[in-house]
């Protein structure tokens, strides 16, 4: 049974403007004290999930359960989440002092009090000398930590975060993402974060639920989104990787054949029962990353076949090979490998002999 | 550089005479009147012949005078108690069309702004018909039983004066104040909303202090307006509605003393001046851009 009890939980959640539907019979719980990340291209409903929590819209059908309790009809005004919005929504004509004890001060504390807890919340997101400035008068990077500031000083329970980094420069973006992590560690609090940017996703959550058209795809930690994704759209969708078209072969123990264009390639079903009990013949496609594939030595006992450098592309760290292989049926794979500083070993137009290891090897049904 | 060449030797050659037609306008039709307005209020009147001899004994009259600094001062408190009536009343309008959706929004709107389009002469009898012993606002009143006889409250003076003007500024406080309103970014509103504030708490913390800008422009708009105006006390202010236009216009018309009218024209400028620089000082968001 799960050690961490769930805060929020969603079942069969809909959601429809007019007769357009967005959301098709959402089930997700949120862990108390989790990171999670919700993902998926625009359109996919992920923002509105997020205002369905906050209350900023009403469900078509389903329920919000918070503690086990419903609360799909409480007002926004009421529920004990925060959000930190996309363009931060900081109130222009309050000082940064205004706008970060904005939440204590409708609820009436007491002036003093309100002060201490402000100077604390600027604090921890190292914004202590600029209490007297203006919105208007900060960067971007300082207007998020404000708004961070004062979703965090009424402590919610939830912290819904949409898209907030979306506004900023690449670098500014990097510092905020373990900015946010840390914070989020230091104060415990659950954060529900959506974001586009699977990069984003990766290195800041504990899970990622991605979402494409209105339904949830696949949840769990980044490591088995990376390495198990369960459906075409979660294993293209999330970072690079190869996907070669087949048919299912038979099972053996934790490993499964496909027949494919590159012949007869064997990859890992350990964990997975359904791929396990999916027919033989079934449609499917053999998943294996970039950095998994290399260039077959001898005695390689792993997946082998041949095929044709089309373009090399040097990435810094890496190198990126473009191969076709498979002949008629042209499958277009990518490799990847450290770079070297004498130059890579690879010319384009040559062909070479390629592998990967059956454990690196995943299956996909279509 | 070919193609986007082409295009400049002409601009280039027609800018230096734009940008003088863009001052010369100005200056001929507006900075000079009133600079040759300035210049004669310090000449004077001899029998109906103008001594261009400079005096300040205009401004002398003016400030000495028993007659003009009450009336200056009434006619201030008339136009600021109009702005006051207009934008209490316009604030709740523009408000509830910030609430429409869509097209009634602006259909609304353009409706509020019909009576711009009407004639002012008619529109000051209309209300003055309304207004009169025998009018609508008395029969209707009587009617009720408020009142048992026609009242003479608000029958040519400086009550008639002042809910006439009321009436015929409301759209040009309106207007500034709905766009006020309508500028403030909805999810200010949800972010006080998600901050656990209650719907008055974001309206008064949120709304109206952003909305006063808005506010602050009406409020000129409406003085500077009701100040200027000499028809409307003419037409519904009888005897007692003396005001500080009419004293303008009679030096102008009837008295034929120019040199003073100018004088006291200066008066009503400096007043007119100081309202649009309080409302543009108060109209502009404080150092914050959205």
């Amino acid at each position: 049974m799960n050690q961490t009890s769930d805060l929020l939980t969603l079942r069969s959640v809909s959601k429809s403007y007019g007769t357009v539907p967005v959301l098709y019979d959402i089930d997700l719980a949120i862990r108390d004290g989790e990171f999670l990340t919700v993902l998926g291209p625009s359109g996919s409903g992920k923002t509105t999930v997020l205002r369905l929590i906050g209350g900023l819209e009403p469900l078509t059908s389903g329920e919000i359960r918070l503690d086990g309790r419903d609360i799909s009809g409480m007002p926004i005004n009421r529920r004990p989440f925060n959000t930190v919005f996309q363009d931060y929504a900081l109130f222009p004509h309050l000082t940064v002092a205004g706008n970060v004890g904005y939440g204590l001060s409708v609820r009436h504390v007491p002036r003093k009090e309100i002060a201490r807890r402000v100077a604390e919340a600027l604090e921890l997101v190292q914004l202590g000398r600029f209490t007297g400035r203006f919105p208007a008068q900060l960067s971007g990077g300082q207007r998020q930590r404000v708004a961070l500031a004062r979703a965090l000083i009424c402590q919610p329970r939830l912290v819904l975060l949409d898209e907030p980094l979306a506004a900023l420069d690449l670098e500014l973006r990097r510092q905020m993402q373990e900015f946010l992590k840390s914070i989020q560690r230091e104060v415990k609090t659950t954060f529900l974060f959506v974001t586009h940017d699977q990069e984003e996703a990766i290195g800041m959550a504990d899970r990622i639920c991605v979402m494409e058209a209105g339904h949830i795809r696949q949840l769990g930690t980044p490591h088995e989104l990376y390495y198990k994704p369960n459906c075409e759209f979660v294993a293209r969708f999330f970072g690079e990787n190869n996907l070669v078209v087949g048919t299912l072969g038979e099972a053996q123990g934790e490993f499964r054949a496909i027949e494919t264009a590159l012949g007869r390639l064997v990859c890992s079903v350990a964990g997975q029962p359904h791929l396990k009990a999916a027919a033989i013949g079934a449609r499917g496609f053999a998943a294996f990353r970039p950095e998994a594939l290399h260039l077959a030595g001898d005695g390689d006992a792993g997946n082998r076949f041949s095929g044709t450098i089309a373009d090399l592309a040097f990435a810094g760290s890496s190198t990126v090979a473009t191969i076709t292989a498979g002949g008629d049926t042209a499958q277009r794979l990518r490799l990847r490998f450290p770079s070297r500083v004498d130059g890579s070993v690879l010319r384009a137009g040559e062909t070479v002999a390629l592998s990967f290891a059956p454990h690196e090897g995943h299956l996909v049904l279509a | 550089m070919s193609s986007a060449g082409l295009g400049r030797p002409i601009a280039i050659r027609w800018s230096p005479l734009v940008t003088a037609l863009a001052f010369a306008l100005p200056v001929l039709f507006v900075l000079a009147p009133l600079a040759i307005f300035l210049v004669y209020s310090f000449f004077s009147v001899d029998q109906g012949q103008i001594v261009y001899a400079p005096t300040l004994a205009n401004y002398l009259r003016f400030f000495t005078d028993p007659v003009f600094l009450p009336v200056f001062w009434r006619t201030i408190v008339l136009c600021l108690s109009v702005a006051a009536i207009s934008i209490l009343l316009a604030y709740p309008t523009a408000y509830f069309l910030t609430t429409l959706h869509g097209r009634w929004r602006y259909a609304l709107l353009m409706l509020l702004m019909v009576p711009l389009l009407m004639s002012y002469v008619i529109k000051i009898y209309a209300i003055r018909s309304i207004l009169g012993l025998n009018g609508f606002l008395n029969k209707a009143l009587v009617g009720l039983g408020i009142i048992a006889e026609p009242s003479t409250l608000f029958v040519f003076n400086m009550n008639a004066i002042l809910l006439t003007l009321t009436l015929l500024l409301i759209p040009f406080a309106i207007l500034p104040i709905f766009l006020a309103l309508e500028r403030i970014p909805q999810v200010l509103l949800r972010a006080s909303d998600d901050l656990g504030a209650s719907s008055l708490q974001t309206f008064l913390r949120i709304t109206l202090p952003l909305s006063l800008p808005g506010v602050a422009s009406a409020a000129s708009f409406v003085f500077v307006l009701a100040i200027g105006d000499f028809l409307t006390p003419q037409m519904v202010g009888g005897i007692s509605g003396f005001t500080f236009g009419r004293i303008l216009y009679s030096q102008f018309g009837t008295a034929f003393n120019w040199p003073f009218g100018a004088a006291l024209s200066v008066a009503l400028a400096v007043v007119v001046i100081v309202a649009i620089l309080l409302g543009e000082r108060f109209g502009r968001n404080r150092g914050a851009s959205l």
